[in-house]
């Protein structure tokens, strides 16, 4: 079935995109945010310094789904003996993992004159996998969770003063259950490492089937929550609802948060809290597939998009994520205006406490699995 | 009968082929994969994780497909029967122009709208407040299973009416004239003179509307939140979530079986009217 319907896509982009002698083409999973991100500002800046080159984007979709669909098109092609017709690809973490594990990548990142300024431990470590030297950080993206003051006076500081607050004010919190987008998951596996035993063990293995049997009391205390709180849908649901007053308070992305609000779909006096002892964020990274005919324009390209410039005027100050790259050396790159605004509401001290990388991946599939199990069925 | 020509079945050959390769090869091999485990055998383990998992979300979709069948029914056969029957002629003109525009609407689009439409503090609540026929904290968001159930049924009305509609037009008008002259109500005429006339029609657009609402994933998925959700929503997180094509193809085909059950419902009526005929 694949296979019929890869050809059926090949045919579509090679009707539609005739095949000039330099066209790099970069998919990305995630959201359309993404998408625009490179054809609207990266790909006409890599144009521009690479004449005769044509950027072309596609995107796969948001969440894991999208870089599943990268995963298992790099993988038909390889198992097909094909070059591969994606010469960047954008990746989650989950899938990051894999991708390394059945060879459909290159380790490219050491021959990068930007690959020294990384420095956080997710370059290397995805989810438990060692991806060292073949992923570069594109941004970091953390969860948190929005309130509106006006009705929520003193936020709660952790997910156990957070679970009290919504038995006292039943219908005021919303989140988007795990099957509506990552911010409802990151909202879920911080519950599991808040209330569910050994946290540190979640997030670096080793890892142990036998563990989700200790969840069973945070699981059923989860269900006992969901009956206070709203079920929203999706990611932009749960910032929607913020905005009609419809919810005093949700997990939502930092970043996405910030774009609604500067662009007025967000009440201006709605801040964050990054409640302890932790929410979950990820990066998403850039990879080059091991099989492209365009390794020196894709490297190039990476390293464009992770110089300290762009990374600050592109990913913090267009975008409102958090640098792939060392925050130290984007800082000098940036008004301080710019700088502050994404570490008003969370310090730089709440997001080195705070902000927590997802499980690895057996746990954060067992987590979810457990969830859909106990709590939503 | 005459034997089948060569050129006859040359002719057919490129549409069975489609059929062959675009449906009957994804459903064996959806099949395939349903009923067995890795490394080969027979297996119903994707099926207990299947009900294990998701038998809430089963039964949901039952309910919401079944509950707007039903509702999709009694509209259809309302506004069909104001077309047929109707004497005020301002009235069917427009109510003729009106009841077709969501045939055009994608059903992403639809689910777009009614999410702003249906919210709390969403349009058509605002609306009812500004003309104070309601008090602001009597606002509920439909943003649930009766969104989805409204989202369901304006759709899928103008599908039915039009079939429905079409075949009472060509039903002979002289058994509405007579039981009108007898002095039956417009009410009566319809339910025991023409409705039986256009059971059939009926049936089928009620069948093909309710396979339609068992497939759609964006209405679940953009309408309600997702507890509890409709199967689609479940096989795209179990592909999405986990690459797990097994219990998704699973969730799969226990989606065919509740259309083949609806299916095999007309099948039989169909053949009894034959019988009867």
């Amino acid at each position: 079935m694949h296979k019929s319907l890869l050809a059926a896509g090949f045919t579509a982009i090679l009707l539609t995109n005739p095949a000039s002698a330099q066209t790099l083409n970069v998919a990305t999973a995630g959201d359309q945010n993404m998408v625009d991100y490179i054809k609207d500002y990266l790909g006409p800046m890599f144009e521009k310094s690479h004449p005769g080159v044509k950027v072309v984007a596609v995107g796969t979709g948001p969440g894991d789904g999208g870089s599943q669909k990268i995963f298992e098109k790099l993988d038909a092609q390889k198992k097909a003996g094909a070059n591969s017709d994606f010469d960047v690809v954008v990746i989650h973490q989950k899938a990051a993992g894999t991708m390394v594990k059945d060879e459909l990548l290159k380790k490219y990142r050491d021959t990068l004159p930007t690959g020294k300024l990384v420095t956080r431990d997710t370059a290397n470590n995805s989810l438990g996998a060692d991806v060292s030297g073949y992923v570069m950080p594109m941004f970091h993206s953390q969860t948190a969770i929005a309130y509106n003051p006006d009705l929520v006076k003193a936020p709660p500081n952790s997910y156990a003063e957070l679970s009290e607050w919504v038995k006292k004010n039943p219908k005021q919190f919303g989140y988007n259950g795990i099957k509506g987008g990552m911010s409802g998951v990151a909202f879920v596996t911080g519950w599991v490492s808040a209330f569910g035993g050994d946290a540190a063990k979640l997030e670096t293995g080793p890892y142990d089937a036998a563990t989700k049997a200790t969840w069973d009391k945070a699981m059923s205390d989860l269900k006992e929550f969901n009956k206070n709180v709203v079920i929203t849908p999706g990611n932009a649901g749960t910032l929607d609802m913020l905005n009609r007053g419809e919810i005093a308070m949700g997990p939502v992305w930092v970043d996405m948060f910030y774009t609604w609000k500067a662009e007025g779909k967000l009440p201006p006096n709605t801040r964050l809290k990054l409640v302890s002892p932790g929410m979950p964020g990820q990066p998403m990274y850039y990879a080059v597939p091991a099989k492209t005919g365009q390794e020196k324009l894709a490297a190039e390209f990476i390293a464009l998009a992770t110089s300290p410039e762009v990374q600050a005027e592109g990913i913090v100050k267009r975008f409102n994520w958090y640098p792939g790259i060392d925050a130290k050396n984007v800082q000098p790159k940036l008004e301080k205006a710019d700088w502050d605004k994404l570490f008003v509401d969370i310090t730089p001290e709440a997001l080195a406490a705070n902000g927590k990388p997802f499980p690895i991946g057996p746990y954060f599939n067992d987590i979810l699995e457990t969830y859909e199990k106990k709590v939503a069925n | 009968m005459t034997r089948p020509s060569f050129f006859g079945l040359i002719l057919i050959a490129p549409a069975l082929a489609m059929i062959a390769a675009l449906f009957l090869y994804p459903l064996g091999f959806s099949l395939t994969s349903a009923f067995t485990v890795p490394g080969g055998g027979f297996s119903l383990t994707h099926f207990e994780k299947a009900i294990d998992l998701y038998s809430t979300d089963i039964l949901f979709t039952l309910f919401i497909v079944i509950t707007s069948t039903l509702l999709t029914a009694l509209f259809s056969i309302a506004i069909a029967g104001t077309l047929t029957l109707g004497e005020t002629p301002w009235l069917i003109s427009s109510l003729r122009f009106l009841y077709r525009w969501p045939l055009f609407i994608p059903f992403i689009v639809a689910a777009q709208c009614m999410r702003t439409f249906l919210a709390k503090n969403g349009l058509m609540n605002n609306s009812f407040v500004a003309m104070g026929i309601m008090e602001p904290l009597q606002a509920t968001s439909f943003l649930d299973w009766r969104g989805i159930i409204i989202t369901f049924v304006w759709k899928q009305v103008p599908f039915v009416t039009l079939m429905l509609a079409g075949a009472m037009a060509s039903i002979d008008r002289a058994t509405i004239e007579a039981g009108r002259n007898l002095g039956a109500s417009r009410l009566r005429v319809l339910i025991e003179i023409v409705l039986p006339q256009v059971a059939q029609t009926l049936l089928v657009g009620l069948v093909l509307s309710f396979v339609t609402m068992l497939s759609v994933l964006s209405v679940p998925m953009m309408v309600a939140g997702s507890q509890p959700t409709m199967m689609t929503v479940d096989m795209a997180f179990r592909i999405n979530s986990y690459g797990d094509y097994a219990t998704a193809n699973a969730l799969g085909v226990i989606s065919y079986a509740i259309a083949g059950a609806v299916a095999w419902i007309y099948l039989r009526h169909n053949v009894k009217r034959e019988i009867a005929a």
